[in-house]
């Protein structure tokens, strides 16, 4: 006879549904403790190097490197959080849109066209915006075309996404073998096909504070994921993306252009993953097919693990950054444990978070003998 | 020894969260006898059924199946023990035939292994235990392929099986081409096929015409003779009254009691079920007439497969009217509301709304004119609201652009005002104005999305199923706005299913059948009979040789010269 059943229960204040997320990332990283155990490693000393990103040198003092640690882990956070926060404004409109890859890809081409093709316009900051521009429009365009033929054809939008990731790779993996007087991508003094890094011409500006030197992006970046936040929450565009999101009959009910805010809404998700690529190419160097480092998928799991909320979205990224960053870090001083690590851990907190989900909306009674 | 009672519910209680849905109900069901279970929405008749169906689990309390205490964890467990339920919302496949939805459910009979082998090993000396077992194995297989196949015989057997129990079923018809009575006597038979002895009817009439009703409580008083007990969720209390032998009343998912319906009577009931007195008539306040408001002229309109849905139809509003549409489900009424909101494209004919043509104009520019449209469809929440949203925010769904259309921001404010003024004008129960529509129970929505649509001061109300199941206080509390709104001079559209309201709150009533026009009577003229006559296409008032039905003498349509 069974004596358990599962209820579902109130709400919880946001202060518990903490602990149990909190409680969660605990499992996860205790899972990853036994495997670094079984591979031979110590997983505390493991997970400090991973939790500090190489700032603590082995004999516990601050590395002289501190401040350039610092400097690359914005180099992976700006990218991710750019394209979560974008991600999740097509997410609110149950718009799936799963080709941030592609569309990042597109955004950098076309970012890095404009320097490798007319080399320095006017000036730096000029060519810079020129780029920045350039790349929005090409991701925006990327990312339109399959707005339209859903709202056109009612084509399935998670295909076309995903379909148009492998164009946009394989037209970078084109452009990176093909040397030929109209591939400007390519260096010219090199005989092998290699690509040509924009930073012949152009670098991302940044404030030195000491040795550190702070790029601008993080600013831009972090402005833009306010606009975000207040475009979502408070404007009327936000209103109806949320409006369609939950109800697509309601929202032609009440008078609103659906096809028209679709379309809108994602040009503007896929023009800032556009941005995104462009912030990565000025600060990472040249084109490959390797560019995005995952964050067209790895922006899919934050703006869930944050539920779609923009704040969320700045905090988790930040966190998933210093994982990834961390055990490429880590792998440093423990060669037995591969970077990939980040991706096992991060798959893991993942499940344990959508587990921690269901422990705060049900909970499992006894059933009481009447 | 024959037990006295089929099902015996003791000390049920059931909550969902903090809410009790069921707090400690004992119930019993005679063997042979109709229960009604009486009680307004949210009170727990719908949980105490799945609970006895095995579709929720109970927290506590016991159920004792034929005087034995009985173990029900799953549907399974109570088919097995006779005990099956009609659902409110129909569990059919829609693109398989009825036949195989009744196939579907079918328990598959158990092979026993273990009977097979004893078998085996004494009756064939010498096989041994491994040829024993290998032929056991051999024999099993070719009886699960068996019973696996859909044989052709099915129909017959299904269709033979229907008729003894008095239906007359097309066993090869598919769902989706079946009427809802049909459906609904599919369910029947699923439910008698199964061999249950007791059944359980969540609303059964709430989709049927009165005819159809008469007919299904027939068949209900012949289960009942051949001595089947059962239980039939309602909150129309004449049909507790025509058909149940007992009624338990449960009031907030607490048990009130049971009364033999012979010892009753409307108005006793409705105090138990409400907990106070409450009088039981709709008023309908006369008004003065005035100029027709919305006039519809030989509107033809096509449904989403291409069929003609509204025929050639013309009717007309006046101000301080309330027009009731009369019709059994699905004859066309969505397509009609749709049309004069702006949201279906029509073939022919017009839309006049004081004088000015309408078809064709964006469903924003409509809206601006002052025509309120609000559908309940049967989810309750597919149209006119966001479910996900607060009341704030669904306050907003027609006028967000309004007030500055310059600026970029929603003006939530103003927003959260209006949700205020109608939280506290309708009575409606909410933690806050922040609430998810969601989160609230059907009558609160319900007035929420119908609140909303007169705040925003129309002068045409198109309001389909507004009380689509609410109970009875609630729906009085929608009457009530609905009348306040005539007496203020607002035209209404009332697309009603049940004819006894209809009879009472309607100015007129348009009768549909398969989306043709069969009359436009005077409420306080007609008769339900009469109604339901027409509603089935057996009576039709509509004449050819006199002047068109549905037409204003005053109206405000130039007539072209012909």
């Amino acid at each position: 006879m069974k004596r358990y059943h599962i209820v579902k229960r109130d709400l919880l204040t946001p202060g518990r549904r903490i602990v149990f997320y909190l409680l969660a990332i605990a499992a996860a990283l205790l899972l990853g403790a036994l495997l670094l155990m079984m591979t031979g490693v110590n997983p505390l000393s493991y997970y400090f190097k991973m939790l500090t990103i190489g700032t603590v040198t082995d004999s516990g003092e601050l590395s002289r490197l501190a401040y350039k640690q610092v400097e690359n882990l914005i180099k992976v956070f700006v990218p991710l959080v750019l394209t979560s926060v974008a991600l999740s404004v097509a997410f609110k409109m149950k718009f799936w849109n799963i080709g941030g890859e592609g569309q990042f890809l597109v955004g950098a081409v076309a970012a890095a066209f404009i320097p490798l093709k007319f080399g320095v316009i006017g000036n730096q900051a000029l060519t810079l915006l020129l780029m920045a521009a350039a790349a929005m429009a090409a991701a925006a365009v990327w990312g339109g075309i399959v707005a339209l033929l859903k709202v056109r054809f009612g084509t399935n939008e998670t295909l076309m996404t995903l379909m148009f990731n492998y164009i946009a790779l394989y037209f970078v993996a084109l452009l990176g073998e093909e040397k030929a007087g109209w591939n400007v991508f390519l260096d010219p003094e090199s005989q092998r096909p290699l690509f040509r890094s924009v930073w012949d011409f152009v670098t991302m500006p940044a404030i030195t504070i000491g040795k550190f030197s702070l790029s601008w992006s993080l600013l831009f970046v972090l402005v833009l994921c306010i606009l975000v936040y207040f475009y979502l929450k408070k404007t009327k565009h936000g209103y109806e993306i949320s409006v369609v999101g939950d109800s697509i009959g309601t929202a032609k009910y009440a008078g609103m252009k659906v096809g028209r805010i679709i379309v809108r809404t994602m040009l503007l998700s896929s023009a800032l993953i556009g941005l995104a690529g462009f912030f990565k190419l000025t600060s990472a160097g040249p084109l490959s097919t390797s560019l995005t480092d995952s964050v067209g998928w790895t922006g899919i799991v934050v703006a869930w693990l944050a539920k779609l909320d923009t704040v969320g979205i700045v905090i988790t990224s930040l966190l998933i950054s210093i994982l990834r960053f961390g055990c490429s870090q880590a792998s440093v001083t423990f060669g037995a444990v591969d970077s990939r690590f980040a991706d096992l851990l991060q798959g893991v907190i993942l499940f344990a978070v959508l587990a921690a989900d269901f422990v705060i909306r049900f909970k499992i009674v006894k059933k009481e003998e009447a | 020894m024959a037990v006295d009672f089929a099902v015996e519910l003791k000390n049920i209680s059931k909550t969902f969260g903090s809410a009790a849905a069921n707090k400690n109900i004992s119930l019993s069901l005679k063997q042979g006898e109709i229960l009604a279970l009486l009680g307004e929405n949210g009170s727990g008749k719908t949980t105490l059924m799945n609970i006895l169906a095995g579709i929720y689990q109970p927290d506590s309390g016991s159920i004792y199946v034929n005087g034995e205490k009985a173990v029900i964890t799953s549907p399974k467990d109570a088919k097995r023990l006779g005990i099956g339920m009609v659902h409110q919302h129909f569990k059919l496949v829609d693109v398989f035939s009825a036949a195989d939805n009744v196939w579907l459910g079918r328990e598959n009979r158990s092979y026993g292994f273990r009977e097979r082998y004893k078998a085996e090993v004494s009756g064939k000396k010498g096989i041994g235990k491994f040829g024993a077992a290998a032929s056991v194995i051999f024999h099993a297989a070719g009886f699960f392929v068996s019973e696996r196949l859909l044989k052709k015989s099915r129909y017959r057997e299904i269709e033979e099986i229907s008729r003894s129990f008095g239906f007359e079923m097309d066993p090869k018809k598919k769902v989706y081409h079946m009427a809802v009575s049909e459906k609904q006597t599919l369910e029947i038979v699923k439910v008698l096929y199964y061999g249950a002895k007791v059944i359980i009817l969540d609303e059964p009439t709430a989709v049927l015409t009165v005819q159809e009703t008469e007919k299904l409580f027939g068949v209900l008083r012949q289960m009942r003779a051949e001595g089947h007990s059962i239980i039939i969720i309602t909150h129309k209390l004449h049909e507790v009254m025509a058909v149940s032998d007992r009624v338990a009343v449960l009031r907030k998912g607490e048990y009130v009691g049971t009364v033999e319906t012979a010892s009753t009577n409307e108005q006793k009931l409705t105090e138990l079920m409400v907990g106070h007195k409450i009088t039981l008539n709709i008023e309908r306040p006369f008004v003065e007439k005035k100029k027709p408001l919305l006039e519809i002229r030989g509107l033809t309109i096509e449904n989403d497969e291409g069929a003609c849905a509204i025929d050639d139809v013309s009717f007309y509003i006046r101000g301080g009217e309330i027009l009731g549409v009369a019709g059994i489900a699905g004859c066309g009424q969505k397509e009609l509301c749709e049309a004069i909101a702006g949201l279906r494209k029509i073939k022919s004919g017009e839309i006049v709304h004081k004088g000015e043509n309408i078809v064709g104009l964006a469903p924003k520019k409509i809206i601006e004119k002052g025509i309120a449209m609000s559908f309940i469809p049967e989810d309750r929440l597919g149209m006119g609201l966001a479910p996900s949203l607060s009341i704030t925010d669904n306050m907003l769904l027609k006028n967000y652009r309004d007030d500055n259309r310059f600026s970029p921001f929603v003006n939530r404010r103003r927003g959260r005002a209006d949700a205020r003024t109608i939280i506290s004008e309708l009575d409606i129960v909410t933690p806050s104005t922040e609430t998810p529509v969601r989160l609230l129970s059907g009558g609160n929505v319900q007035k929420v999305l119908v609140g909303r649509e007169i705040e925003t001061g129309p002068n045409v109300i198109v309001t389909a199923y507004p009380v689509r199941g609410l109970d009875i206080h609630s729906s009085y509390a929608i009457y009530d706005i609905l009348n306040r709104q005539k007496v203020s001079g607002v035209g209404i559209l009332f697309v009603g299913e049940d004819l006894d309201v209809m009879l009472a709150l309607c100015d007129k009533i348009m009768v549909l059948c398969h989306g043709r026009v069969m009359g436009i009577v005077h409420a306080a003229k007609t008769t339900k009979e009469e109604l339901g006559l027409m509603m089935t296409g057996a009576l039709n008032l509509v004449r050819s040789d006199e002047k068109r039905t549905g037409i204003a003498k005053d109206t405000n349509i130039k007539e072209q010269p012909s």
